[in-house]
């Protein structure tokens, strides 16, 4: 769906992104990364609106900073972070602006407009002028606009902003919805974990221009399922430290509390390498949940995968 | 808990609409209808059109009807029937009046989309740059253009009725005033175009144009009395607009020749659009 090589974005003398090569799959990826990481740069530039310095990719087959921008963007969806409504004129003209801008012709944008305000649950008040609309349904019409001509893939810049937690979850069903019932990519730049938890099937970590870490999912997950807290009866001793290596490898270690990434996901072979180091393990404790520590990790360095 | 549709049907295909400028251009004019500026303009539009065409009837009377030859040469003072009776068709109040119309419509143009942060979500859609600055420019001087139209065919048309070929208004005068006319849209609509996306709210665009018209003005006037040469008076736009009926009608002592008004006019209008484009560029647009 889309890939680069060496992609290098400069501002100037500033680079933003710093050659960095990645290719991504169809589905939903998560876009992780503090303020100034080089995450809108890189929207920017695989929306064609930036020319990179250095480095090739492609997205949707389309070479990046070609003559074919215009074409790629017609296939592409994007929902901007920040209010993009035209605040005197009602959802259901400007949606149906949108998918004209698009190149659906008066009649077919006026039809979308109405069917896809509809989808995502902006029924009557499509009618009205968007400088009424609460947050929720200002996000709902970006995501309406981002929708109404059908795009193979769509760019969701931090969807969840500003929305109350039923808002919030009313908007990753609708993420969701999109993936599951279109059949449309979606790539989720955002700052919240739970979001990228709850919707990506791929995950990128981004960081001062620098792709910090990358990869599915499932495959995160297969490895936060390997991470266990052990706890000793006895300190170890050197030696047995040393041998613990064989199990898995000891992120970190304080007060006798050791925290081990596992070769296998196996609760058994740590008792077992006990019973054979002459150890006696009194306290072991998965550690699932801990996305942000991998955020943590990929940002402050300290290994990533 | 809100409707939702079962799922969204497929669409017809792209590539079946306008062109992105011409799609864009549609939208910026139903905004304007929307504000209804109408209300106003209109009204002092439709005044000063209105005295034209009593000032063109009295004319014919005083050409036609003997009971008023007496007061016919005191007449013809007011109501000269040369080339500065043509030009005045397009005359220095109506393009006053003209300046704050489109000051007031074109000073929003591109700010209202800087102020809603509508343009980067524009080019993130099939729009290049020169669609958005054809669309705006399009309306900016397309605006004026319509406005000063009936000015210059109302008046022709009623002459024409009135006293057939040898009326008070030239059966030719529409072959020099619609060039005119032409000529002074391009000219405000560069200018409040480039005005506008300086401007970060419409309002801020209204202040630069009338800015701009102003402050050149004063500036120009200034150089052309120092140096003593009036053909400083180019400078400003404003003096500009006025210049072109009168050389495109021929008028015995222009304000301007054609030399300071033509590199005036181009000059301005160049600068104006660079500015335009080099203010709403893509790499502009903060995503």
């Amino acid at each position: 769906m889309i890939s680069f090589q060496q992609l290098e974005v400069r501002y100037g003398a500033t680079v933003a992104l710093k050659g960095i090569s990645l290719g991504l799959e169809e589905g939903v990826v998560g876009l992780l990364g503090p303020n100034g990481s080089g995450k809108s740069t890189l929207l920017k530039t695989l929306l064609g609106l930036l020319d990179p310095a250095a480095g090739s990719g492609e997205v949707l087959g389309i070479p990046l900073g070609g003559p074919e921008a215009a074409r790629l963007r017609a296939r592409i969806g994007y929902m901007p972070e920040y209010d993009a409504l035209v605040e005197d004129v009602s959802a259901y003209e400007q949606v149906a602006f949108w998918g004209e801008l698009s190149g659906l012709s008066q009649e077919q944008a006026r039809d979308r407009a109405h069917e896809v305000l509809y989808f995502v649950g902006l029924d009557e008040a499509r009618y009205r002028n968007a400088s009424g609309y609460s947050t929720g349904m200002r996000q709902r019409v970006k995501l309406a606009q981002a929708l109404v001509h059908s795009p193979e893939l769509i760019f969701l810049d931090e969807p969840t902003n500003g929305l109350d937690p039923y808002g919030r979850k009313r908007m990753l069903d609708l993420i969701l919805k999109v993936r599951a019932e279109l059949g449309t990519s979606v790539i989720l730049a955002t700052h919240l974990l739970e979001d990228v938890e709850r919707c990506a099937d791929q995950l990128v970590i981004l960081d001062r221009g620098e792709i910090k870490a990358h990869g599915r999912m499932d495959a995160l997950r297969r490895m936060l399922a390997r991470r266990f807290e052990m706890r000793f009866l006895d300190p170890l001793k050197p030696e047995q430290e040393a041998d613990l290596a064989r199990i898995g490898q000891v992120l970190e270690s304080r007060n006798g509390l050791y925290d081990v990434e596992l070769q296998e996901s196996d609760p058994r072979a740590p008792f077992a390498w006990a019973q054979e180091a002459g150890a006696v393990l009194v306290q072991l404790t998965p550690r699932h949940d801990r996305l942000d520590e991998v955020l943590i990790r990929a940002l402050h360095g300290n290994g990533a995968h | 808990m809100p409707i939702y549709a079962p799922t969204l049907p497929p669409r017809a295909a792209l590539n079946a609409g306008q062109p992105a400028w011409l799609v864009l251009a549609r939208f910026d004019v139903r905004r304007i209808l929307r504000q209804k500026l109408g209300r106003f303009f209109g009204f002092v539009f439709v005044f000063i059109l209105a005295i034209r065409m009593g000032v063109l009837y009295v004319n014919h009377l005083l050409d036609t009807k003997a009971q008023l030859a007496s007061v016919k040469d005191l007449a013809k003072e007011f109501l000269a029937q040369g080339a500065s009776f043509q030009a005045d068709c397009l005359p220095p109040w109506l393009l006053t009046v003209l300046w704050f119309q489109v000051a007031v419509v074109g000073g929003g143009l591109v700010a209202r989309d800087t102020l809603h942060r509508v343009r980067p979500l524009m080019y993130a859609h099939p729009l290049r740059p020169l669609d958005y600055l054809g669309a705006k420019g399009l309306v900016a001087a397309g605006l004026p253009f319509l406005i000063q139209l009936p000015f210059v065919l109302l008046p022709w048309t009623a002459s024409l009725l009135i006293a057939g070929l040898h009326g008070p208004i030239w059966p030719t005068a529409p072959l020099r005033l619609i060039p005119a006319a032409l000529l002074i849209s391009a000219l405000m609509g560069a200018v409040t175009l480039g005005a506008s996306s300086m401007a970060s709210t419409p309002r801020a665009g209204f202040g630069w144009v009338l800015g701009i018209v102003l402050g050149s003005a004063a500036l120009g006037g200034m150089v052309a009395g120092i140096l003593g040469n009036p053909a400083w008076l180019a400078f400003s736009p404003g003096v500009l607009v006025t210049a072109w009926p009168e050389l495109l009608c021929g008028v015995q002592a222009p304000k301007l020749g054609w030399v300071p008004a033509l590199l005036g006019t181009g000059g301005h209008i160049a600068f104006w659009l660079w500015i335009s484009a080099r203010r709403t560029r893509p790499s502009e647009a903060v995503i």
